[in-house]
């Protein structure tokens, strides 16, 4: 799966790193995805950092 | 517990949170009516209670379709002429727009919010706590909402906008009269004999809204003549995409900066306080091992969920939960409700200061989530590890006095006992 990070939605508060660790850092108030493809066995704990993330701002797509 | 019937709660009876009982009448609806239609009354509109976290969640997430701009509070008058201090500002602040608009403002303000910009003001926000802690650190005895709770935010919140000290107890008061409309403590405006009356509400909130506006003009005044090193002067030179903020622009801002800053914030610290005298056991663990304390004021604000509800208008018609919503119908999202809705936490009427996972809903989520969410936190922290290591023994000394009203969860008196410092 390919995920992004809005970046002009994304205010750095870092839940998703949390959730994730291994798919989000956050520097500068910023989140970036670390890896393209995400691999699937990743996907519950993306799912939880897409529900978390205050702003909205991670999307999950396929392929 | 008393049980209510659903078709029997009205939770713009704001004496219910006056008395502490709205924690029923919410259990009632999130079982019996999560989707729960108020016919509102002569004045007001009606509107949907929404109870259950994942339709707070839902509604939260879709701006398209619940919109801010007809106003965050659940009242709306029949009569759109009808003036409505709970209305001041609707399509023009910050919190009562949609996107793009909403996009693109947020953009333009978020910066001084940022985490990073959080993070360099502790040592700032623990030298005004330990100043505000000086100052009843020799009484044994206080006023913890006045004397403590209420100072820390007000300091950081105008401070932050270069509002000079002498200002700062205005600030307080007009703070409290326009989001405290409903309590008599507030309605100095009116004759003592119509104190407690709808109209007294309103002409006090009225008040309160006209005399913010003119105080942050003259700021605004002030700063366009001359820069000054704070945030109203960098709202008056910042720009977004070639554009500047208008005059109206930043007004708003700086009004919904001082009331949403600080009367919010205070809530959390009196209530996270009180939860933690009333829950000894959690105290004593917390005062055993500081380090718990981030994790601690995550359950404190769970637990107090210092903003009671924000409201939305359907620009569709939909669904939630299957109940059809009509387009041009309020929906009331109800924090405190949600944060103990079972279906999202175990046992939740436990208070637990090690909760894991705590996701609750203090601060709102999505388009319009908290923006001075890492400031709130920050300041919770900062005084609970200053106040626990100088007055580890403080404790209650009377009952709570909450205010009236049904958006904001406030604590009004919190009288408290400790062992002065010599
Ligand atoms: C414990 C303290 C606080 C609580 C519980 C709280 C709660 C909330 C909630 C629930 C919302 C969401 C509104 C919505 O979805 O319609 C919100 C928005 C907002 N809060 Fe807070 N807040 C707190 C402290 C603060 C502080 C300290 C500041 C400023 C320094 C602040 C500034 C704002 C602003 C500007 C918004 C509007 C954001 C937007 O519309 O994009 N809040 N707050
Ligand atoms: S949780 Fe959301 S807003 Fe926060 S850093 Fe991650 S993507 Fe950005």
């Amino acid at each position: 799966m390919k995920v992004t990070v809005n970046q002009d939605a994304c205010e750095g508060h870092a839940k998703c790193q949390a959730a994730a660790p291994e798919v989000f850092e956050v520097r500068d108030d910023l989140s970036t995805v670390l890896r393209d493809p995400v691999p699937e066995s990743l996907r519950p704990q993306v799912e939880r950092a897409v529900r978390l993330c205050p702003r909205q701002a991670i999307t999950i797509s396929e392929g | 517990m008393t049980q209510l019937s659903p078709v029997d709660i009205d939770l713009s009876d704001d004496s219910i949170f006056e008395r502490g009982e709205a924690h029923a009448a919410f259990a009632t609806l999130r079982r019996e009516a999560p989707v729960h239609w108020n016919p509102g009354g002569e004045r007001m509109k009606g509107w949907w209670d929404i109870t259950r976290f994942e339709d707070v969640l839902f509604v939260s997430r879709h701006p398209e379709i619940f919109s801010s701009e007809r106003g965050i509070t659940m009242f709306e008058p029949r009569d759109p002429n009808e003036v409505n201090p709970a209305g001041a500002g609707n399509g023009i602040m910050l919190i009562t727009m949609d996107p793009p608009k909403h996009v693109k403002l947020r953009r333009l303000v978020n910066k001084g919010f940022t985490p990073r910009a959080v993070n360099a003001m502790e040592g700032h926000i623990r030298q005004i706590t330990n100043q505000v802690l000086d100052d009843i650190a020799k009484k044994g005895s206080c006023d913890f909402v006045l004397d403590v709770a209420c100072q820390l935010p007000l300091a950081v919140i105008c401070g932050m906008m270069g509002l000079q000290k002498k200002d700062w107890p205005l600030m307080f008061e007009l703070t409290n009269k326009v989001l405290g409309s409903g309590d008599p403590e507030y309605q100095t405006d009116v004759p003592e004999d119509q104190r407690g009356t709808p109209d007294a509400a309103r002409i006090t909130g009225q008040m309160g809204v006209m005399q913010m506006f003119g105080f942050m003009s003259q700021q605004l005044e002030d700063r366009k003549a001359n820069r000054r090193d704070d945030l109203i002067s960098l709202l008056v030179d910042s720009e977004f995409e070639g554009d500047k903020l208008s005059d109206t622009d930043i007004l708003w801002f700086c009004f919904l900066l001082i009331l949403a800053g600080n009367e919010t914030t205070r809530n959390g610290i009196s209530g996270g306080l009180l939860a933690l005298c009333e829950h000894p056991e959690e105290r004593a663990r917390l005062q055993a091992d500081m380090s718990l304390l981030p994790s601690a004021v995550e359950e404190m604000l769970r637990w107090a969920s210092p903003v009671t509800h924000m409201a939305r208008v359907a620009l569709e018609d939909t669904e939630i939960r299957g109940q059809k919503i009509a387009k041009g119908e309020r929906v009331v999202m109800w924090y405190p409700s949600v944060n103990r809705d079972d279906a999202a936490f175990q046992e939740p009427n436990r208070f637990d200061i090690t909760r894991s996972p705590n996701d609750h809903l203090a601060f709102g989520i999505g388009e319009h989530f908290c923006l001075g969410a890492g400031f709130a936190r920050l300041e919770l922290r900062v005084m609970f590890e200053e106040l626990f290591r100088r007055f580890p023994d403080i404790r209650l000394d009377g009952p709570p006095e909450r205010l009236r009203s049904s958006f904001i969860g406030g604590i009004k008196h919190l009288p408290v006992a400790f062992t002065p410092e010599r």
